[in-house]
């Protein structure tokens, strides 16, 4: 990727009625880079990387991707993006390979290229026992596997993850973070949500904590103890807005 | 478009709410033509004997055909309206509404292509629920084909089928809308009743959800007679719901 900000948040903001769900939030992240965005329930993760993906409007702010605002991002800048955010792109009418096949041509791949891909994605995603089952008889992790190989089927050099841990068993989740990795080494920015400090801690290299909509903080993944200097934030900054 | 129509013709393909429709209006809307001609015939008693009666104008084919008119306004709506649901609540109900967010494709060829393959369904469902009630009744041999000009009657029959389905495409808009199966659900009942309503009080022909079910009745004695400008009136008012339903998909957020 040529740009230098593949990713960025202009004092994002967005309410829902009376909740200020993403508070005036600035965040890069570039290009060959794992950017973590942490923070508890509730804390803005998903309505940030909504916003980032052109899924939420802001109520003010800029969402920008390549470095150009969300709402004018050309075809040729979403091919290069591949997202999961909560549910995993696999219809259950459709086999693993076909739900491989719709998500590859929905990002655009060249036809002559969408077989090699898949076959390429149902071994590395671990698929192949399933490429034929019908996703409706996959199991959570499997439907989460599936879901993380239709967003990156077409190498995507932007890619936003929601929790794509989530449901994965422990090899599930090694393999995830030897895949962030593979792909931000490759040259693509990555933006990944998370609960799992450790997790994280292993894979990033920016930690960005989230508590009630704003940015509270970074944390050093190569850091110790980062779980402590996380609670200690949170409560922190509670115990301020709670005086406030 | 041609990419979002490939892979909503896929789902489509696979999907068992569409087959099982399939079959099942092409298999019992042919059957139960015949049943009602039988009971009419044979004098049924009770409230099948007058339901039956109410049904079935004339004797032979110009009976059976009338049945199948009646069938085909009903059936037509109902089963598409059903399969239309699916297709837009689907994406909410089932939360992969968010999936089709940060693509190459804009949402709008998506609820678009929604539609061409959907419009495509209901062309070829029309066209087998006629094809297998009049196979049907050319092989029980439902009488006497001299009151009837049986190709002309059954051309009708398959375009008042389509423009049918047709009109309910419009259930698009509330399943985008509603976010889910049941407001969509609503509308198709609330729309069928609506539709009995408007040709009870005389004014179906300018209701463009009763209009294709009264031009399928063309002919059979004390039936409203429906115009051009009446039967345009179901394109240009499903023209207008596609319109707005791709409008709300190009707009909508993920809630």
């Amino acid at each position: 990727m040529d740009e230098q900000q593949a990713l960025e948040a202009r004092s994002l903001y967005r309410t829902f009625g009376d909740e200020t769900a993403v508070d005036h939030v600035d965040l890069v992240v570039r290009p060959g880079e794992i950017h973590a965005i942490v923070g508890l329930n509730g804390a803005g993760k998903t309505t940030l990387m909504r916003m980032l993906l052109g899924m939420v409007r802001p109520t003010s702010g800029t969402a920008l991707i390549a470095e150009t605002d969300i709402g004018k991002a050309s075809r040729e800048i979403w091919a290069k993006v591949g997202a999961l955010i909560e549910t995993p792109f696999a219809y259950p009418e459709l086999t693993s390979r076909e739900n491989l096949f719709a998500s590859a041509l929905l990002h655009g791949m060249p036809r002559g290229h969408i077989d090699p891909a898949l076959d390429r994605a149902i071994n590395r995603f671990g698929l192949a026992q399933w490429e034929h089952k019908r996703a409706r008889t996959l199991s959570l992790g499997n439907r989460q596997r599936l879901g993380l190989a239709s967003a990156m089927i077409h190498q995507p050099s932007i890619l936003v993850l929601d929790e794509p841990a989530n449901a994965l068993d422990p090899a599930g989740v090694v393999f995830i973070r030897d895949m962030l990795r593979e792909v931000a080494a490759e040259g693509a920015a990555v933006l990944v949500s998370s609960h799992h400090l450790d997790q994280l801690a292993r894979v990033a290299h920016r930690i960005t904590m989230l508590h009630r909509g704003r940015v509270v903080g970074s944390l050093d993944p190569l850091g110790t103890d980062i779980e402590s200097q996380f609670f200690e934030t949170v409560y922190r900054v509670d115990v301020e807005l709670g005086a406030a | 478009m041609r990419r979002a129509v490939t892979v909503e013709l896929l789902k489509v393909r696979h999907s068992p709410v569409v087959a099982t429709t399939t079959a099942l209006i092409v298999i019992l809307v042919p059957l139960l033509c015949l049943g009602f001609l039988g009971v009419a015939e044979n004098g049924g008693v009770g409230a099948l004997g007058a339901k039956a009666e109410l049904l079935v104008a004339g004797e032979g084919w110009e009976a059976y055909l009338s049945i199948l008119a009646q069938m085909v306004a009903v059936t037509l709506f109902i089963g598409p309206g059903v399969v239309v649901t699916w297709a837009f609540g689907r994406e909410h109900a089932e939360h992969t509404f968010p999936s089709l967010f940060a693509l190459p494709v804009p949402r709008r060829s998506i609820a678009g292509a929604k539609f061409i393959v959907l419009l495509s369904w209901g062309a070829l469902l029309s066209v087998l629920v006629v094809a297998a009630s009049a196979l049907l009744g050319l092989v029980v041999g439902v009488g006497s084909t001299a009151d009837v000009n049986l190709a002309a009657d059954l051309a009708r029959l398959t375009v008042a089928g389509f423009l049918t389905t047709t009109i309910a495409l419009s259930i698009g808009l509330v399943a985008s809308i509603g976010r889910g199966y049941l407001p969509a659900i609503g509308a198709v009942i609330l729309l069928t009743a609506a539709a009995q309503v408007a040709v009870l009080f005389g004014t179906g022909g300018w209701f463009p959800f009763a209009a294709p079910g009264l031009y399928a009745m063309s002919g059979v004695e004390g039936v409203t007679q429906v115009g051009l400008v009446q039967l345009l009136l179901v394109p240009l008012t499903a023209s207008v719901a596609v319109w707005a339903t791709m409008s709300w998909w190009h707009r909508a957020e993920v809630v």
